[in-house]
């Protein structure tokens, strides 16, 4: 099983522990009460992680419990060494500026998953991405007159000083373009975020690197070394703005996903100006009772997109959250956010091909796909209650595909089994892994807990291979 | 006798002219007060007559542009700034106007304007302080009426008079160190288009506002936001 709430908030060391009262699910019950009466509390950088916010609490908790999984002998001076390195690792956590944006991505996560939250904890963190503005405009304008050369109201008609969205590292507000009128969203990046995400990476790296955990610590650095530079990648917009013309010529018109168009002249690497999509996302979508209809309609377009951009340009889409999809009131899908898209080496689209093609097509391979997926040493390959968990757990991947005709994706079992088997590889540290394998399962559960929200009936089997036909 | 009033400002003129362009391209150290008599097309004894030495003249550039800065902050402000994003503003509008100059004229800034001893360079840097205090306390005397205003009318109490700022010794200095620690900071700032000053001045300024406000929640009264 995956830890509970409260098993994480038990985890975290001495003198950082929280101090809730009760107990942690009444407190999530408070918290989720107290966001929906004011302003998240999460915009200025000002606000220093003081881990004093229960989200904050909760992120620490799952990173002390996640190291604490890592150690595979019992010695108790070690157990006290680390202890005293994860509390310093702890502390450098709560200073960390960047967190404001990290947390609402952990957040998300943490809301995708139905078992470990609350419902109502899940929901307000849903939708927290979306309401905190914050930067203040004078500030903003400066930093627009740093990118673009001219204040937003001289550069844009119209330009909206009230952010109307949040985004990573920034904010987005809306205008028009002089000229042709054509209705953009601004993403607007805070100063200075660049270099306090990688000065935050540098610290916590530096913290938690004398803690050697288990042998597969130099496997984790890797892993932690490509979040690093994935986050680093997503402070250039430039970078975004590239993804999102790669992305934008991967789908034709007639099949209604739209990704917006870039406007390079008003774009640098700290404001992206994209083309606005008028939309609600999905609790809202959800608030109008859709048909069955219309909610496969919507599922089957946001498995297409994400197969085709895996497939096709091969850009894996690791953000898959409610915030970055618009239901669009003429039936369209649209696509946000590319910042944290992954863009795939030949040895990634290899290993990809590999297992596809092993799974369905020769299982006599499923073996060595899941060693190569693994990274396994010998020693560990040769323990078979590792390779089967790890078998379990590819099948589990491949179940809706591996059918013919439409899968269920509202059938919270499914959602639930995947869940513990991830928690039981985490939880026997089986956590040996290729890189790339970091953004397939972001993909993996964030598609699935998209279309468990969504209810959705999709025929992903047929989806996923006319698409990753297109690929070969 | 007209005329020649008119003659000397427009000489001054000049001399100040010459000398931002000088100082903007050269700095303030490489430019002599002959290269400005020069650019001026005066003799270099005359330049003397209207200000006694290059730092005095420094100075004179540095307040005219932080007047200008005061200008384009009231030209922008709209009344319906935070506190925080108020001050922000009024210090940024000033380094825009500065901006030219941010790398040459450090020195010139950090002796005139330093809190450790007054100015010997000229009643410009005494004026220059002044002035932006007095503004600083404009800021938060509107934003602490504003806050009144608004208390009373949510309470249905008539208006009070006009609530005067009483900025206390102790935050005015607070402030001014701020300031002049935010003009350090950003006169070697090397990030590209000094971003990391924009990011240090909000907090700044944040972390004044917080100042002020903690004051006011142990019940000390002299902070000028109080609510």
């Amino acid at each position: 099983m995956e830890p509970q709430v409260t098993d994480l908030i038990a985890a975290l060391p001495e003198g950082i522990e929280p101090p809730l009262a009760t107990t942690a699910e009444q407190a999530l019950h408070q918290f989720a009460r107290d966001l929906a009466r004011k302003p998240l509390p999460v915009g200025r950088m000002r606000r220093l992680w003081t881990l004093g916010t229960l989200q904050a609490k909760i992120a620490a908790a799952y990173f002390a419990w996640w190291l604490r999984t890592l150690r595979t002998d019992a010695d108790d001076r070690l157990r006290q060494r680390d202890e005293t390195h994860l509390k310093a690792a702890l502390q450098v956590l709560g200073t960390m500026s960047y967190l404001r944006g990290a947390v609402m991505k952990v957040g998300q996560l943490l809301a995708n998953h139905p078992n470990v939250v609350p419902h109502e904890f899940s929901d307000v963190l849903g939708r927290l991405y979306f309401e905190a503005p914050p930067m203040h405009f004078s500030l903003l304008r400066e930093q627009v007159r740093n990118e673009l050369g001219g204040d937003p109201e001289e550069i844009f008609d119209d330009f909206e000083t009230k952010a109307f969205a949040a985004a990573s590292f920034g904010q987005v507000h809306r205008a028009r373009l002089k000229g042709s009128g054509q209705r953009v969203a601004i993403k607007i990046q805070y100063p200075h975020i660049g270099r306090v995400v990688r000065d935050d990476f540098r610290n916590l790296r530096a913290t938690i690197l004398p803690m050697r955990l288990s042998g597969d610590w130099e496997n984790l650095m890797e892993t932690f070394d490509d979040i690093r530079r994935m986050l680093d990648a997503e402070t250039d917009y430039e970078h975004e703005a590239e993804n999102l013309r790669i992305a934008r010529s991967a789908f034709a018109e007639d099949e209604c996903i739209v990704v917006p168009r870039v406007f390079p002249e008003v774009s640098t690497r700290r404001v992206l100006t994209m083309e606005y999509l008028d939309g609600v996302h999905l609790d809202r979508f959800l608030a109008t009772n859709p048909s069955q209809e219309l909610r496969d309609r919507f599922g089957h377009m946001i498995t297409l997109a994400c197969s085709r951009l895996q497939f096709r340009p091969n850009l894996l889409y690791a953000d898959i959250q409610p915030g970055n999809y618009f239901f669009m009131p003429d039936g369209r899908l649209g696509f946000i956010d590319f910042g944290c898209c992954h863009r795939c080496s030949a040895n990634d689209v290899d290993y990809m091909r590999e297992c596809q093609e092993a799974w369905f097509s020769r299982p006599e391979d499923v073996r060595a796909t899941i060693i190569r997926a693994g990274c396994l040493t010998p020693r560990q390959q040769a323990d078979e209650r590792r390779m089967q968990l790890m078998k379990d757990y590819t099948a589990w991947v491949w179940e809706p595909i591996d059918r013919d005709g439409p899968f269920d994706f509202s059938n919270a079992d499914y959602f639930r089994r995947g869940v513990a088997l991830y928690g039981e590889l985490l939880k026997r540290r089986y956590v040996r892994s290729l890189p790339v394998n970091t953004w397939i399962t972001r993909l993996i559960f964030g598609y699935r807990a998209m279309m468990y929200h969504l209810r959705a009936r999709v025929n992903i089997a047929t989806i996923f291979r006319s698409e990753s036909t297109i690929g070969r | 006798m007209r005329v020649t009033a008119q003659a000397k400002e427009q000489t001054r003129q000049r001399i100040l002219a010459s000398s931002r362009k000088l100082f903007s391209q050269k700095g303030l150290e490489r430019t002599t007060t002959r290269d400005i008599a020069g650019e001026a097309g005066i003799a270099s004894g005359t330049l003397f007559n209207y200000f006694p030495s290059k730092e005095v003249l420094a100075m004179t550039i540095v307040a005219e542009a932080l007047d200008e800065g005061r200008a384009d902050y009231a030209a922008k402000a709209t009344g319906q700034e935070s506190v925080e994003e108020a001050l922000f503003l009024h210090i940024v509008t000033g380094l825009r106007r500065l901006a030219p100059y941010r790398t040459s004229m450090n020195a010139i800034l950090e002796r005139a304007m330093s809190p450790f001893s007054p100015s010997p360079d000229s009643a410009d840097a005494d004026r220059v302080r002044r002035d932006h205090l007095e503004a600083v306390a404009e800021i938060l005397a509107n934003h602490a009426r504003r806050n009144d205003q608004t208390r009373n009318q949510a309470a249905g109490e008539p208006e009070p008079d006009v609530a005067t700022a009483d900025l206390n010794f102790v935050a005015m200095h607070l402030y001014w160190s701020l300031y002049l620690g935010v003009l350090a900071f950003w006169s070697r700032d090397q990030s590209d288009k000094q971003e990391h000053t924009l990011a240090m001045l909000d907090q700044a300024m944040q972390l004044f506002v917080d100042a002020l406000n903690s004051g006011d929640t142990e019940e000390n009264t002299d902070g000028a936001t109080s609510h």
